[in-house]
């Protein structure tokens, strides 16, 4: 079993999660590679019961058609709850990437089938992706989203047909072979396979075929290839026939590399790399888990080229400014909550349950402008300056930040660089130590870890270093 | 709604990669914190966003169709209730049309030449969704997909300019300024004296003596050399460049004297208050920064269904009172007084504005009550 250091162990709980407390990190290391990853992807054995009772007390969905206590600021909020407080990260982390595949929003869809939808991708995040998919493309939100609901006989709608294809499943080149995966035609042959799929329009609101609906004549699909078939092919037939092709297995992998690994190239190397985990999927039944699994236990994920070499998503920055610092989200409740998280994060260019478009966000430099950077430095400002403990909102208590300073300054601004990275950060090491023993005037002063220099300059000492441009890299 | 040709569909919320194109903030070639002299060939163009639906029949209203009057028993207007609050007429000329009683002020610029009205822009099977009918409008395109009109434009003629060569006032960027090379910078108003003052590089508002302290670090970690090319170069530049903009825009604006007074202390509301402070925001910024020219500003609440006339006082059934009217105010108050501050700054005539709203209600009042 291949060791894991401290950093490695950081690396992976900052990608399977969100990041965490020195505790965190030290029990994941004592796991060894696969036993950490073992601990994190079998995450149905962690205990979540505290999580599950916040949630208890703090939201009440019991009633959709209440839209005081459920609508779409209250199923952010619910989300950035459980993210910030569960003890299984990647569960979060894991339907968040669900999330930014199957891209599905509010501007279009309303809140009752987007809290389902999120509900289902939990739950089903880890199996089979036949299933997943199966599940995905039956559920309201999606038959919403891609006017699925108007595909019918006679008079087919492709926008699910298309984007099942080039955005969920195989994308339109294959991402090893360069070969086109599906033509026009095939386009129109699939959504004519989907017509007549609907949902109940009264509770529960569940997958039902509108048979009268269905184009039952035959349909022929990747003719000329060798998956070429043609029979009166049903929306599932479709469905399991994508999830076996290798393209579809190259294309997901592309996708996990791409949000927990590192930037993809069109390299025949990184090729290579999709191509050899793509046959994990191909060889194991389809099974996300086990994809997972061997991406995750992988010496790519481990490699020096993995570590910092994406730009967080405004979820990872703010969620992991609070778990890693230990910091608090209170959520508060439906009669007073914070929507703090969610606000900020939406300022920054992400807001939950409202990506984009159906390609979900934009990645790494994407996220990089003098607009959204200016909100990032401010979400530290806000979060460190806030000394309201009592009410809702973000906040780290003095208590929390003295327990990580030391006596000498250096030493304190190596702590606090290791606590939210662990950060290598050069220079800026020397200018952070300037700061903590300079004056209001500008003056040198001693350096002192009582509690006014608490207050006063290791919040600033965070403050800036949530500001380096290390701090946004993951 | 991205959904009917995605292929076509570049990134939305005004993130643009770095890579692509860094804003080049305006750089003081013109002193800073000082009005600029009057150009005549300056062209600026001012867009107000009625937001939620603005009832486009009880704003121009079509007092003389019968039609209009037997769809509209209870919040329509008859000739003889088209009168601002000091009694004079708002008939426009001897057209079919008066404004709403509640937009003396803009009646008064129609009177003076200044104020035209356009009817009955839309397109074939207008979209009843809030959401994608702002995207349709936004977009210039009926599947609502892609980037904004004005960000189009944008991305044509504002590359290389300064980076507030376009501004949006508002709670977030809206989609009308959504584009691929330019990043359009929003500022969201901060209410009180200086609503400038949330669009800065923040720092502890309890230690105000540490703030050089924090500007120093800030700008020094921000300003070191990373790999050409890499995400921290990236992250570097633009981080230093936010920063740097929004102090150049903050100091700018300091050199702006109002030409007109903005109504304060929520009379006559709130919402007039807030909006037009909004449009002072521009005007300030128009008159200090040379190459500010496109500017945008959103006032919301339109969409008040059966809120639209009256109070609980008159059993909601005074026109002159309630939601629409209360919205209508602000809208005339704030573009007249915003009108009387550009005239005083001397580039009233280089300045076009425009109201846009997704859709109107329906004529029958039923249906929107």
């Amino acid at each position: 079993m291949a060791s894991l250091s401290y950093d490695e162990g950081a690396h992976l709980l900052r990608r399977a999660g969100f990041g965490g407390a020195p505790e965190e990190i030290d029990d994941l290391s004592a796991r060894g590679r696969e036993g950490a990853v073992d601990f994190l992807i079998n995450f149905n054995q962690i205990d979540n019961s505290a999580m599950e009772t916040l949630l208890a007390t703090s939201f009440d969905f019991s009633n959709f058609a209440d839209n005081t206590k459920f609508n779409q600021n209250e199923i952010r909020r619910w989300w950035f709850t459980r993210m910030t407080a569960t003890k299984r990260q990647f569960e979060e982390k894991l339907t968040l990437f669900w999330h930014n595949h199957f891209a599905t929003s509010l501007s279009k869809v309303q809140d009752t089938f987007m809290y389902t939808q999120n509900v289902l991708l939990r739950n089903n995040g880890l199996g089979k992706f036949d299933d997943l998919l199966l599940k995905v493309s039956q559920d309201a939100a999606m038959l919403i989203w891609l006017d699925n609901i108007t595909n019918v006989l006679g008079k087919p709608n492709e926008n699910f047909g298309r984007e099942l294809q080039e955005l969920f499943t195989m994308g339109i080149k294959d991402v090893v072979t360069d070969e086109q995966n599906y033509t026009e035609q095939d386009v129109k042959e699939v959504a004519r396979a989907f017509t007549g799929w609907n949902y109940r329009r009264q509770s529960p609101f569940v997958f039902q075929l509108n048979a009268s609906q269905h184009d039952n004549g035959s349909k022929s699909i990747y003719t000329g290839t060798p998956w070429a078939q043609t029979g009166n092919l049903s929306g599932e037939d479709v469905i399991t026939m994508i999830s076996a092709r290798p393209a579809t297995a190259r294309y997901l992998t592309w996708k996990l590399f791409n949000f927990f690994v590192y930037p993809v190239t069109t390299s025949s190397a990184d090729k290579a790399t999709i191509d050899k985990f793509a046959k994990v999927y191909l060889n194991n039944n389809h099974s996300i888990k086990e994809l997972v699994r061997a991406i995750f236990t992988s010496d790519e994920f481990f490699s020096e080229r993995a570590f910092f070499s994406l730009v967080k998503q405004p979820v990872e920055l703010t969620v992991g400014a609070i778990r890693m610092l230990g910091g608090t989200y209170n959520q508060g409740t439906n009669a007073r909550g914070s929507n703090t998280l969610s606000q900020l994060s939406r300022n920054m260019g992400q807001d939950l349950f409202a990506p984009p478009d159906v390609a979900g966000w934009d990645p790494n430099l994407a996220w990089v402008n003098t607009a959204s950077m200016l909100e990032r430095f401010n979400f530290a400002n806000t979060y460190l300056t806030n000394r309201n403990t009592t009410n809702p909102g973000i906040f780290v208590t003095n208590d929390q930040l003295k327990s990580i300073t030391k006596a000498s300054s250096k030493k304190t601004v190596k702590k606090f660089l290791s606590r939210l990275g662990p950060l290598s950060v050069g220079d800026a090491l020397g200018t952070l130590r300037t700061y903590l023993e300079t004056g209001d005037n500008g003056q040198p002063v001693t350096y002192v870890n009582d509690d006014p220099t608490v207050d006063k300059k290791i919040r600033g000492l965070v403050h800036q270093i949530m500001c380096l441009p290390e701090f946004q890299l993951n | 709604m991205a959904i009917n040709r995605r292929q076509f569909i570049k990134r939305s919320a005004g993130a643009v990669s770095v890579s692509l194109i860094m804003p080049r903030f305006w750089m003081g070639g013109v002193a800073q914190g000082q009005e600029i002299a009057a150009d005549p060939n300056r062209k600026i163009f001012v867009v107000i966003q009625l937001g939620g639906g603005n009832d486009g029949l009880n704003t121009v209203v079509p007092y003389t169709d019968s039609r209009y009057q037997t769809l509209r028993p209870t919040i329509g207007f008859k000739d003889t209730e088209l009168k601002d609050e000091t009694g004079a007429s708002t008939i426009l000329g001897n057209t079919s049309f008066g404004f709403n009683p509640a937009m003396g002020e803009l009646k008064s610029l129609y009177d003076a030449g200044k104020v035209g009205v356009v009817l009955g822009v839309s397109y074939a099977n207008p979209n009843l969704s809030h959401f994608f009918a702002t995207d349709i409008w936004s977009t210039a395109n009926t599947t609502g997909a892609g980037n904004g009109w004005l960000g189009r434009y944008a991305d044509q003629k504002l590359l290389g300019k300064s980076g507030l060569s376009a501004v949006s006032i508002g709670s977030s960027l809206p989609k009308a300024l959504y584009a691929d090379k330019i990043v359009v910078p929003n500022i969201t108003p901060a209410g009180g004296a200086d609503p400038f003052v949330n669009y800065a590089f923040q720092t502890d508002a309890r230690n105000i003596g540490d703030k050089n302290n924090q500007l120093n670090t800030f700008k020094a970690n921000n300003t070191r050399s990373f790999p050409t090319g890499s995400f921290g170069a990236a992250l570097a530049e633009a981080g230093f460049g936010a920063e740097e903009g929004a102090a150049q825009l903050r100091t700018a604006v300091q050199g702006y004297t109002p030409g007109a007074t903005y109504p304060t202390n929520n009379q006559p509301s709130a919402t007039a208050v807030s909006f037009a402070s909004a449009l002072k925001m521009v005007a300030e910024i128009i008159t200090t920064i040379p190459d500010a020219n496109l500017l945008y500003v959103q006032l919301g609440g339109f969409d008040h269904h059966s809120q639209e006339i009256g109070t609980a006082a008159d059993n909601f059934r005074d026109k002159t009172k309630g939601q629409h009217a209360t919205l209508l105010k602000a809208l005339s108050l704030g573009v007249k007084t915003f009108y009387d501050d550009l005239t005083a700054h001397g580039i009233a005539d280089n300045v076009v504005m425009m109201t846009w709203s997704e859709f109107g209600p329906s004529p029958i009042e039923s249906e929107n009550m």
